[in-house]
């Protein structure tokens, strides 16, 4: 059977830059997978790449529930049932988010304008579906809509972006509730994030972890408990020389 | 109609009052000493004025158009320089034709006296040869809930026509003007639209304008407001049509406490040359202005906006803001943005922002990655951009015709097959 997420010798370059080395990486459907990584290894530039945003190059295969997004443009791969929730979304002024939801909408009407209904109840939207897309929201607000979009979106595979950054536990919580929540069948789950303090709320049914442009570990939750007692740092052992991660508040997306 | 000479001037004169006569022979001087504006002049930048004044006249009737009156509001129509019909006259306000209240406190040199006031060929020609318009008057205390509204029409061609709008407030009244600016497309004309504020103390008001020129028609407008002490102005200008349309803007917060919001947003394409200079003053102290214009241009267009704001020394405590974007939706279109601060005061808050570029390429990826097509991405976008500046917009009349009309003109202009 085809997974939501097949990866093979996945490799991005921005510019003469190469950044992801050749990942392999499977999300079955039903399940939900962690990658983790130190800041500058490359997450976001995955998530990108998987997008098919411009000016990333690469090579290897990507298939989204058996469709291969070679070729496609960003809104096909949508299409194709990829969605991500971006690290850091962009404010869209004078576009408010009912606006973008409705544009969103396609075939399936009925069941998207219930998903609408039911999700923006569950996720106290109301406030938000007459502001402009992202402008003027918290950190926490913006998570919070982006989880909505993928919501209502019911990709096949969803890939989130540090959806635990600058949140506080209570809204971390909140969130990888959330994402429990979410999980089904037809679809499978990448969350992303260099910290562990999230599987704290969820049972991911493995964990990655990306150093310098390649998984160097996959495994169970262990892998996140060893990662928190021994940092990343067991990894790039073998990799001295290499340029090291950006600090903290200097990485993410350019 | 008739030409620009002293004979049109004796015939216009004819029965006036005498200091009418005597300001109308004033303008007429200058008019006549004045050549055309070049664009080396500083204020007359980036523009090409390629037509003599002279070849253009005078109507002395206004041409045939139907005027139906709008539902729920009051209307004045002002049709090649001459207005239709005897307007309304109630306790609450009076709109009526400038020619049946040509009072001296309606005197222009006495209100145009300021320097640096830009004054031109063109308004000089307004000041000489321009006979009537509409009058608009809310006497002291009043509130005048639903919008005034004054369509000025243009029609003949190879006309010039200097149609006027005065609009005194009075003290702690309240009311808001639409000004409609309309011509058919094709219809070569020359339009020099003037309109006058003046706002007593504590009075408030929301004026809007329209412009839907067609696409042949020249407009060279001024507008001039005056603020008293804690007077409230909001204007707000749409910008679509006219060959070259020019707006010279002067607001005068003149005293203690008043406050000027304004707002604009503009788009032009095909050859259009959209110039708008804005000149915000502020003499006195707690006084507050905001400006915040959003324009875009395509194919060959060019919009200017230079906004000057200047702040008097006695003028302590005060903000001003100011704030321009503009998109470029093609490589042979441009966009002028020269931002201007004089301050002669120490304690103020200013600031500015001006931009000029192309759609942004995040929002496109981020709305193409929520399953968007690029058209449509780039069409959300484009609404945003100017939703952003039609919010703020203080009556909401014909503001969907205007998002129509943007639409339409975005549809246009990026649909490939076109010539
Ligand atoms: N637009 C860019 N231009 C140049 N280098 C970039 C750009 N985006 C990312 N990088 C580099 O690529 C590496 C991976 O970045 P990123 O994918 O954002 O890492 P992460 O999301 O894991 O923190 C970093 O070394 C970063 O400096
Ligand atoms: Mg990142």
């Amino acid at each position: 059977m085809n997974a939501a997420l097949q990866l093979d010798r996945f490799t991005v370059s921005l510019g003469d830059l190469e950044i992801l080395k050749g990942v392999d990486l499977t999300v079955p459907f039903g399940e939900l997978h962690v990658l983790m990584g130190p800041n500058g290894s490359g997450k976001s530039t995955l998530c990108h790449a998987l997008m098919g945003k411009n000016g990333y190059t690469s090579s290897g295969s990507v298939l989204v529930g058996g469709t291969d997004l070679a070729g496609l443009g960003v809104d096909q791969r949508a299409r194709a049932g990829l969605f991500q929730a971006f690290q850091y979304p962009v404010e869209i002024p004078g576009v408010p988010l009912d606006a973008l939801i409705t544009e969103m909408r396609s075939n399936d009407e009925d069941a998207f304008d219930e998903r609408v209904e039911q999700m923006s109840g569950r996720l106290g939207m109301d406030n938000f579906l007459s502001r402009s897309v992202n402008v003027g929201l918290s950190g926490g607000e913006k998570k919070r809509s982006e989880m909505f979009q993928l919501a209502v979106s019911a990709p096949r595979m969803a890939v989130l972006d540090e959806i635990d950054s600058g949140l506080d536990v209570d809204a971390v919580r909140e969130v990888a509730e959330l994402v429990e929540s979410l999980r089904k069948p037809d679809l499978g789950i990448l969350i992303i994030t260099h910290y562990s303090r999230i599987l704290r709320y969820m049972r991911p049914d493995r964990v990655h972890v990306l150093v310098d442009g390649r998984i160097v570990r996959s495994g169970g939750s262990e892998v996140a408990e060893q990662l928190d007692s021994d940092g990343y740092e067991q990894w790039r052992r073998d990799n001295v020389g290499r340029p090291s991660a950006l600090p903290d508040d200097l990485s993410g997306e350019f | 109609m008739i030409n620009l000479d002293s004979f049109a001037l004796k015939n216009i004169s004819r029965g006036e009052p005498a200091w009418l006569s005597a300001e109308r022979n004033e303008a007429f001087a200058i008019f006549e000493r004045l050549p055309m504006p070049s664009s080396k002049e500083e204020l007359w930048r980036y523009v090409n004025i390629d037509f003599d004044i002279g070849d253009y006249l005078l109507p002395v009737e206004p041409g045939c158009v139907e005027v139906s009156p709008l539902e729920g509001a009051a209307t004045l129509d002002v049709v090649d320089g001459l207005a239709i019909g005897s307007g309304t006259r109630n306790p609450d306000f009076t709109l009526i034709p400038l020619a049946l209240d040509r009072t001296e406190d309606r005197n222009d040199s006495t209100r145009y006296s300021s320097p640096g006031s830009g004054h031109d060929k063109f308004s000089a020609a307004h000041r000489a040869f321009g006979t009537d318009g509409a009058s608009i008057r809310v006497p002291e205390g009043r509130v005048v809930r639903e919008p005034l509204v004054v369509r000025v029409q243009s029609t003949l061609p190879g006309s010039i026509s200097f149609p006027r709008v005065m609009i005194d407030i009075g003290p702690s009244a309240q009311a808001s003007v639409v000004i409609r600016l309309s011509s058919p497309d094709l219809l070569e004309t020359v339009v020099v639209p003037e309109i006058d504020v003046m706002l007593g103390p504590a009075a408030n008001l929301d004026l809007t304008v329209n412009q839907v020129w067609g696409d042949t028609t020249t407009s060279l407008g001024r507008t001039r407001i005056e603020a008293d002490r804690d007077a409230n102005i909001t204007f707000a200008e749409v910008g679509l049509g006219g060959a070259l349309s020019r707006l010279y803007l002067a607001v005068d917060l003149l005293g203690v406490g008043s406050s000027a919001k304004i707002v604009g947003a503009y788009f032009g394409d095909e050859k259009q040359v959209l110039d708008y200079r804005y000149f915000m003053r502020h003499a006195r102290e707690n006084t507050t202005s905001e400006m915040f214009l959003k324009g875009a241009v395509d194919d060959e267009a060019l919009s200017i906006f230079t906004g000057m704001i200047r702040i008097e020394e006695e003028a302590q405590r005060t903000n001003a803001f100011q704030t321009n974007r503009n998109l470029l939706l093609s490589d042979q279109a441009s966009a002028q943005s020269v931002p201007n601060l004089e301050i002669l005061a120490n304690d103020v808050k200013c600031g500015h922002g001006s931009t000029v570029g192309p759609l942004d390429a995040e929002q496109r990826y981020y709305l193409m990655s929520r399953g968007l097509d690029r058209d449509r991405a780039d069409q959300l976008q484009l609404k945003g951009f100017f939703e952003d500046a039609l919010s703020r917009f203080p009556v909401s009349t014909e503001l969907d015709s205007v998002r129509e009309r943007v639409h339409a003109k975005y549809e246009r202009t990026q649909s490939a097959d076109r010539v």
